[in-house]
């Protein structure tokens, strides 16, 4: 089973990985610990890189990495411990969900009826029981990051490795599978779960790892990491009915460092944006400056956040 | 858990779910198509037959079991087994990192040469299962032209031989070329058409490295003799004993899987995101 207590689950000991001439991981130092971990950046940081590292799809070019204590290149047996679940939307799309994950499970050396018993509780468990008897060409984009989940959780691996799992899956699914991921840390297992938005890693973990430019650039608890990305100007567009009395009243606010007018919009900058969105939040409830139609913020793409932290 | 799954056993499990994706592939129907073609070949020669129109070589009318022999030599052992070779045997991982489901084998408590493994085992399958009911059918189809079914007989048995150790032995090579190269169809193609084509015709030890040369050492058909190209052929036509070509052919197979195993054991695939 897992190694001594304190043990990494993964460790990178000065790992730095080249396609050709290109850059994807530089010297990465990490020892990332049991339980839930995230795996945090924007796209093209090396977080694809990196999982593929720590699933020994890829070699180092540079370093030592270990998962579950043991190398991963071309270390077969230790699949048996892990689970993966990709980024891409790729599966046998003939298949259904059913035949899919019990052929995949069968290849940890178990026999048909274990395979077949396996894959039917973990498509019960992402609630794929009634559709897995279908094929996965017929299924939704939430269904099929779903089905990958099933396939990954099926032999009841000591750590799970989720690449952007929750991308497609609409609010009420992405919800379940956040309470089944961190139940699967309650139940003493590890997880590492990459993906490029904050507040969907922040809901499953408090330990995060961030990423940047193939650089791990820092590690620990999301709250320290917040509290610096709050402190960050924060740009909010709001389209609103009422643009010129939402912009008078934001103008009363501190916090509010500038503002501008789009089309039927109005553009702001603060500097407290939990503050500005109850705000926000109670107006619209209101309805006393009108319909607010939508409230949508171009930092909450990591890239900008990720630019300020490496400016600061 | 369990019992930690073997080269042998892996590959089996790799075979069972990859038989039914290759057998409902495009390629099945280009399959189809390559071995249908030659059914409805033979069914022009039936009729021509029936009609009197046979070819007349050196005076006397070719027979339905010399035409057989023509129809697997020329067009079977040098030009579908090679096809169904490239085309299947460079494609059996070529297809999965393209579809970019090589990830979900890859990490399984499998050796990754069992994946090759058992791809391999379920294109011979595939294309033995295919391939070898359209040789029966040609055989019912041109022999009884004047011919006897049940004299031909042992020869259709030699000849199905033949093909499904041509199906192995191609395919092998180029799963091993599929297998070692990024782009390896370009590379089979040259093989199959331009070097072994060629060098069968050079004099000399070089058509040794030729898996052709073995093949048509197992059933020498009769050609009829009606050029000087194959008078040429006929001239440096130096077949190796039976058991010889087998034990080359076999060590060709085991060569060239052991090969392309070590290739997929140690080559990074990136898949295109």
């Amino acid at each position: 089973m897992t190694g001594a207590p304190n043990e990494p689950i993964i460790g990178a000991e000065h790992v730095s990985k080249w396609y050709g001439q290109v850059i994807g991981l530089n010297d990465v130092v990490l020892k990332v610990q049991p339980g839930i971990t995230g795996l945090l950046g924007p796209n093209g940081a090396g977080k694809s890189t990196l999982m593929k590292l720590v699933t020994g799809q890829l070699k180092p070019s540079k370093g030592v990495l270990t998962v579950l204590g043991e190398p991963i290149w071309q270390n077969a047996p230790i699949y048996a411990r892990i689970g993966f679940c990709p980024e891409q939307d790729a599966f046998y799309e003939r298949m259904t969900g059913l035949e899919w994950v019990t052929a995949l499970v069968s290849l940890n050396g178990l026999g048909e009826t274990a395979s077949r018993d396996m894959a039917v509780r973990a498509l019960e468990t992402v609630g794929l029981s009634d559709v897995s008897g279908k094929r996965i060409a017929a299924y939704s984009k939430g269904m099929r990051q779903r089905v990958k989940l099933a396939q990954a959780i099926a032999h009841d691996p000591e750590l799970l490795i989720l690449d952007e799992p929750l991308s497609g899956m609409d609010p009420l699914v992405r919800r379940k599978m956040i309470r089944l991921i961190k139940d699967w840390g309650r139940a003493g297992k590890s997880v590492l779960v990459s993906s490029h938005i904050l507040h969907e890693i922040e809901s499953m973990t408090p330990n995060i790892v961030l990423i940047n430019q193939g650089r791990i650039l820092a590690e620990g608890n999301v709250h320290q990491i917040r509290d610096l990305i709050d402190e960050h100007p924060h740009t909010v567009y709001v389209k609103a009915d009422e643009t010129r009395e939402l912009a008078r009243r934001f103008l009363a606010d501190d916090h509010v460092l500038s503002l501008r007018f789009e089309e039927g919009a109005v553009v702001v900058q603060t500097g407290r944006p939990d503050v500005f969105y109850a705000q926000l939040t109670e107006l619209a409830a209101s309805g006393e400056l009108g319909v607010i139609h939508e409230v949508t913020s171009p930092d909450d793409n990591l890239q900008a956040v990720f630019q300020y932290l490496v400016k600061s | 858990m369990s019992a930690r799954p073997t080269l042998f056993s892996s590959a089996l499990r790799v075979f069972d779910f990859s038989l039914g994706q290759m057998l409902w592939s495009r390629r099945s129907v280009f399959l189809g198509l390559l071995v249908g073609a030659p059914i409805v070949l033979a069914v022009v020669v039936r009729i021509f037959a029936i009609a009197g129109w046979l070819p007349i070589v050196n005076g006397s009318q070719v027979g339905g079991p010399a035409l057989f022999g023509v129809l697997m030599w020329l067009l079977f052992v040098r030009f579908v087994v090679p096809v169904l070779g490239v085309f299947y045997g460079t494609s059996l991982i070529a297809d999965e990192v393209d579809d970019k489901t090589i990830t979900y084998l890859f990490t399984r408590p499998v050796p990754r040469a069992s994946v090759l493994l058992g791809k391999y085992f379920a294109y011979l399958a595939c294309v033995v299962l295919l391939i070898l009911p359209s040789i029966i059918i040609i055989f019912f189809l041109v022999v009884p032209v004047g011919g006897s079914i049940g004299q031909a007989f042992p020869q259709l048995a030699a000849d199905l031989g033949m093909v499904a150790v041509g199906v192995a032995a191609y395919g092998a090579v180029f799963a091993f070329v599929g297998a070692w190269l990024k782009r390896p169809l370009i590379v089979g193609l040259v093989f199959a058409f331009g070097w072994e084509q060629t060098v069968l015709l050079i004099p000399g030890y070089l058509k040794r490295l030729t898996v052709a040369y073995y093949l048509q050492a197992l059933v020498p058909h009769a050609m009829p003799q009606d050029s000087a190209l194959s008078m040429l052929l006929g001239m440096f036509q130096d077949l190796p004993p039976v058991w010889v070509s087998l034990a080359c052919l076999a060590a060709i197979i085991v060569a060239a899987l052991w090969l392309g195993g070590r290739a997929v054991e140690n080559r990074e695939y990136v898949l295109e995101q």
